[in-house]
């Protein structure tokens, strides 16, 4: 009886499984990864410490649009519109569809670059990347993309096995976890601030949100759910933890300077050997196959929520326009952008991570004004003690995302 | 015209002139087809809400202000009273269900109109209109203008009152109209409808509401794919009641598509006697007289008289699905004959049935493809059609209803030639979804390798820019072209009934030239103001004259070839044939554009 018991506490678990993996393993995209290699690179083990709290911190958001979800049934758009009305609507869905856009591009980007370092020209594999993406949606429904989606993210594990290939000195890399490193230099400050930056960006809480009431979760189910959240997190830290190793072993004592996780690729292969090679650009690829898969996805969404036209995978053209054109349009534009010659990728991934920073603020604003509603949120509105942990977290976030943004306008 | 977005945050002044708020929201009372405005919620210094009776106190509104008839001190403030409903917070910019065009929308905007010093709500705006108007009135009037002067109207897209049912506030308290139609009131097939937009939560919500008749009928009228969701999202108790209240065929087809543990719980939970209908009929396959048949059918044996019989169907045939046939069966449900209900009423009450049974039965075996039961009813006209087994026993039978939608399904079929997408029933929800957009990738495929006839042209395009000018006017005319060919497709039907094949290649062949040599004038025109070398323009126009006419002619022939000989469909669909026109008129506009260039520079 007491097996049976258990059993059936972990069927719960995993049925709830699902959104919170997904969306922090996206999140871990093209953008993110360059961003880790590089830290690593440049700095070693020193910035390890920095991805607890860095964890933590998505955890936080996460939690909060997973419990607006379920309690209320509807988007995050959908509760902006509601409590805000049209014009802060449009602006955040404006922003939401541009940094989306410009995402996107970055994630093609980091599909070319990954598979160029395969040895496959880009002119091949963007085309059949943007296809395939256009073909999952247009063609799932929404259970079986999921599947296919995490099954994706399992991929994420080559990032674990390029870490053991590296022989890194497990008792620096114990150590550096917990002994916070300062530096003072410009580049040390501008990483840092690269790091949190990457770590939420906005289209992850529409995301979060979207899945979880597609998912029909409700309050009472809320449990599950948040075990969900966190052991995504947990592993999208993990992730990013292995990367940082790998490159802080591998690259740092040699002194090779990098720029994106494509030259970290390539750069592992005289030390670490070729299997450290292609295990970090499969890596790549698939993280930035996945992030392409669902920004799309998110943008249409979430834009037709908030504007209450038809939406939703299983709606055909005729059904949803709007919907498909939106769908269709950043798939489109993000892979012909990359197969523009003479491009500066690198320009790209700063500048999309530069969009979702100027978005952020508002959206985390907006987020914990709807979460401490009463009205909408009814008990499940933010404790005092989570409410002042989150405000601090958010404050922090958006001074150094807006020191970023200044950072890269001044260059 | 007066809108909720053009009057909050207008102020509000006294009878001394002074402004003592600004509009914050207004309330109406229920229970009217147009809703009378009763109150006016303003925020007076320091944002404190305040709220007064709009009849007594409100003088009028003129666009920019309300104008109050007493002095700000004289002023007696009220509450919200619960028939209420604010307008701005309960219904501005929410989710309501239509209950008219059976969609959920989202409110953009609500228009009023005022009457003898009473404002009344028209209706809630839901389409662009509003958006833009929200955003600024400015915006909505440009757009206005613009479609104008497009000569299309932007249509308001109004919902009335009474057609509206909230999803969100909990107005289970308030009588929303007199005339209002709720959700439970409407036919479950449209509450089916309107199911399907709605989110999981929401949905579960509607379910509360509805009683288990309503609500068991409403779920077998579901597409397939939210079937097994929605009986999912149900509590085990609710979901099993409401099974056993379904037509056992319908139950079936929901209880198949659950995972095994959760279909034999729900079954566990059922009556003896539902849950072996439903047992028996999940053995059958799916698409046979087997998988529509419901095992619900009055028998009755030859001995009886009809007055027997009558008495029979009273007491025991009321829950049965079709009783206008009544068949007559020997031991072991033998079929031995038919009784119609209108021989029964005919008849004398001591008749004997034997004597008015008819022994010549049409039937079907379980195991018969669903198309050939359909068929065999429409032929003999017929409500209902027993199935038997190999040994002639009577295992159930197939109602008219279930017919109907299995030829639905059909022409489903047949339509979907013609749009390009297939829509497929038997494969489950994952394919149906892949096939329907199947012609959709195909279509892409093709767009790709237009893509790449153009880069085939790379030298051309380069020495030779003006040639793209006219590139799009090409695909314009290749996509009218096509659009024309279709009409004819689908008016026609079969070939017997279009004109004879050479008058029609003459007629498109005129009617092509006349339009290739129209628009390469308007081509050589505009090229020679463009400031194009005079070899450049000459060689465009000719090209673009030349390849137009050739898809004019193509598009006239089209019908001729795509149309199966026995008129029963089209060997390939529309947007195949729309995409192979531009393509191979591209592909000649560039070609011919090129060779004559370069002919008349030597």
């Amino acid at each position: 009886m007491a097996e049976t018991r258990t059993r059936a506490r972990w069927l719960v678990l995993l049925a709830a499984i699902g959104p919170g993996v997904l969306t922090s393993m996206a999140g871990n995209d093209a953008g993110g990864i360059s961003t880790y290699s590089v830290a690593g690179a440049q700095f070693g083990y020193r910035m390890l410490w920095l991805i607890p709290v860095m964890t933590m911190q998505l955890a936080l958001v996460q939690e909060t649009v997973t419990r607006m979800g379920a309690v209320t049934g509807k988007g995050f758009s959908a509760l902006i519109r509601e409590k805000f009305g049209v014009r802060p609507t449009l602006i955040a869905m404006a922003l939401l569809l541009f940094s989306n856009i410009a995402t996107s591009v970055s994630e093609f980007a980091g599909i070319a670059a990954a598979t160029e370092v395969l040895g496959v020209s880009r002119f091949v594999t963007v085309p059949v990347a943007a296809f395939v993406v256009w073909l999952l949606v247009v063609r799932g429904s929404y259970r079986n993309v999921e599947k296919i989606l995490l099954t994706l993210s399992a991929v994420f594990v080559a990032y674990l096995a390029a870490m053991v290939l590296a022989k890194p000195d497990w008792a620096q890399v114990a150590r550096a976890m917990v002994v916070p490193s300062f530096a003072g230099s410009r580049e040390y400050v501008l990483l840092l601030i690269a790091l949190v930056g990457t770590t939420v960006a906005p289209w992850m809480q529409f995301f979060q949100q979207a899945n979880i009431v597609d998912k029909g979760v409700t309050a009472e189910e809320l449990g599950p759910q948040r075990v969900d959240v966190f052991a995504g997190t947990v592993a999208a830290g993990i992730v990013a933890w292995a990367i940082v190793v790998t490159t802080g072993t591998v690259l740092h004592p040699q002194g090779i300077e990098i720029t994106d996780a494509a030259a970290a690729a390539v750069a592992l292969a005289p030390v670490a050997g070729d299997y450290a090679t292609t295990l970090f650009a499969v890596g790549l690829a698939s993280a930035s196959l996945l992030a392409a898969c669902v920004l799309p996805l998110t943008a249409a969404y979430a834009v037709c929520e908030a504007f209450g036209w038809e939406r939703g995978i299983d709606r055909s053209w005729f059904e949803a326009p709007a919907f498909n054109g939106i769908y269709t349009f950043v798939i489109v534009f993000g892979a012909a952008f990359i197969l523009i010659p003479g491009l500066d990728l690198i320009a790209i991934m700063v500048f999309s991570q530069a969009v979702g920073g100027i978005l952020l603020p508002f959206l985390l604003i907006y987020m914990m004004r709807i979460v401490n509603d009463r009205r909408i949120m009814g008990t499940y509105v933010n404790g005092a003690i989570y409410n002042t942990v989150s405000w601090a977290t958010i404050v922090v976030m958006i001074a150094l995302t807006a020191a970023l943004v200044a950072y890269t306008a001044i260059g | 015209m007066i809108y909720l977005s053009r009057m909050l945050g207008k102020p509000v002044v006294d009878t001394t002139g002074s402004e003592i708020g600004t509009i914050n929201d207004i309330a109406i009372v229920t229970g009217e087809i147009f809703p009378r405005v009763t109150s006016l919620a303003f925020l007076g210094p320091d944002k404190t809400p305040f709220m007064l009776s709009w009849r007594k106190y409100v003088d009028d509104f003129d666009g920019e202000r309300i104008r109050l008839n007493v002095a700000a001190k004289d002023i007696r403030f009220s509450y919200l009273q619960p028939d209420e409903v604010l307008l701005h917070r309960d219904l501005l910019n929410k989710q309501i269900v239509d209950t008219q065009g059976m969609k959920v929308v989202r409110v953009n905007d609500l228009k009023l109109s005022e009457s003898r010093n009473q404002l009344r709500l028209l209706g809630a705006e839901v389409g662009l209109r509003g958006i833009l108007r929200g955003i600024h009135p400015s915006l909505e009037r440009a757009a206005a203008w613009v479609t104008r002067t497009a000569g299309r109207e932007l249509h308001e897209n109004l919902i009335a009152w009474n057609y509206m049912d909230l999803l969100d506030r909990d107005l289970s308290h308030v009588k929303l109209s007199v005339t209002h139609k709720r959700l439970h009131e409407l036919h479950p097939a449209d509450v089916a409808d309107i199911l399907e937009q709605l989110s999981p939560g929401q949905r579960a919500r509607v379910f509360e509401h509805l009683d288990d008749a309503q609500a068991a009928e409403t779920i077998s009228l579901l597409e397939d794919e939210y079937q097994a969701d929605v009986v999912g999202d149900l509590s085990e108790r609710r979901a099993s009641d409401l099974l056993a209240e379904m037509d056992p065929d319908d139950a079936a087809d929901v209880i198949g598509d659950l995972p095994y543990d959760k279909a034999e719980r729900l079954l566990r939970l059922m009556g003896v006697d539902d849950s072996r209908a439903i047992r028996g009929l999940l053995g059958y396959r799916e698409k046979t007289a087997g998988g529509i048949m419901t095992p619900e059918v009055t028998t009755i044996t030859e001995g009886m008289t009809v007055q027997e019989v009558i008495d029979f169907l009273r007491a025991e045939a009321a829950e049965h699905e079709s009783i206008y046939y009544i068949y007559v069966v020997e031991d072991e449900r033998h079929l031995a004959g038919v009784v119609s209900l209108r021989d029964l009423i005919m008849s004398a009450p001591d008749v004997h049935v034997s004597q008015i049974v008819q022994r010549e039965v049409i039937t079907v075996h379980a195991d018969d493809d669903q198309e050939d039961v359909a068929e065999t009813m429409s032929k003999y006209d017929l409500l209902a059609l027993p199935v038997i087994d190999e040994t002639g026993k009577l295992l159930g039978i197939v109602t008219v209803d279930d017919a109907l939608e299995v030829m639905e399904e059909e022409s489903a079929e047949d339509l979907a030639l013609a749009t390009g997408s297939v829509r497929q029933w038997e494969s489950g929800a994952f394919g149906w979804l892949g096939r329907r957009s199947g012609w959709l990738v195909v279509w892409l495929v093709l767009g790709v390798g237009a893509a790449l006839v153009l880069s085939a042209f790379e030298d051309t395009l380069a020495g030779f820019v003006s040639v793209v000018f006219f590139i799009p006017l090409v695909l314009r005319m290749s996509e009218d072209i096509s659009d024309h060919s279709l009409a004819v497709l689908i008016e026609a039907g079969s070939p017997e009934e279009c004109r004879p094949f050479g008058r029609q290649l003459l007629v498109d062949s005129a009617a092509g030239l006349a339009l290739g040599v129209v628009s390469g004038l308007i081509a050589f025109a505009l090229l020679e103001l463009l400031g194009a070398t005079l070899e450049a323009a000459i060689a465009i126009a000719v090209a673009a004259a030349l390849s137009i006419a050739l898809m004019a002619v193509l598009g006239g022939v089209v019908p001729y070839l795509a149309l199966k000989p026995d008129g029963s469909g089209w060997r390939a669909p529309s947007v195949l044939v729309s995409t192979g026109i531009a393509a191979l008129g591209m592909a000649v506009y560039l070609v011919l554009a090129q060779v004559l260039h370069e002919a008349i520079r030597l």
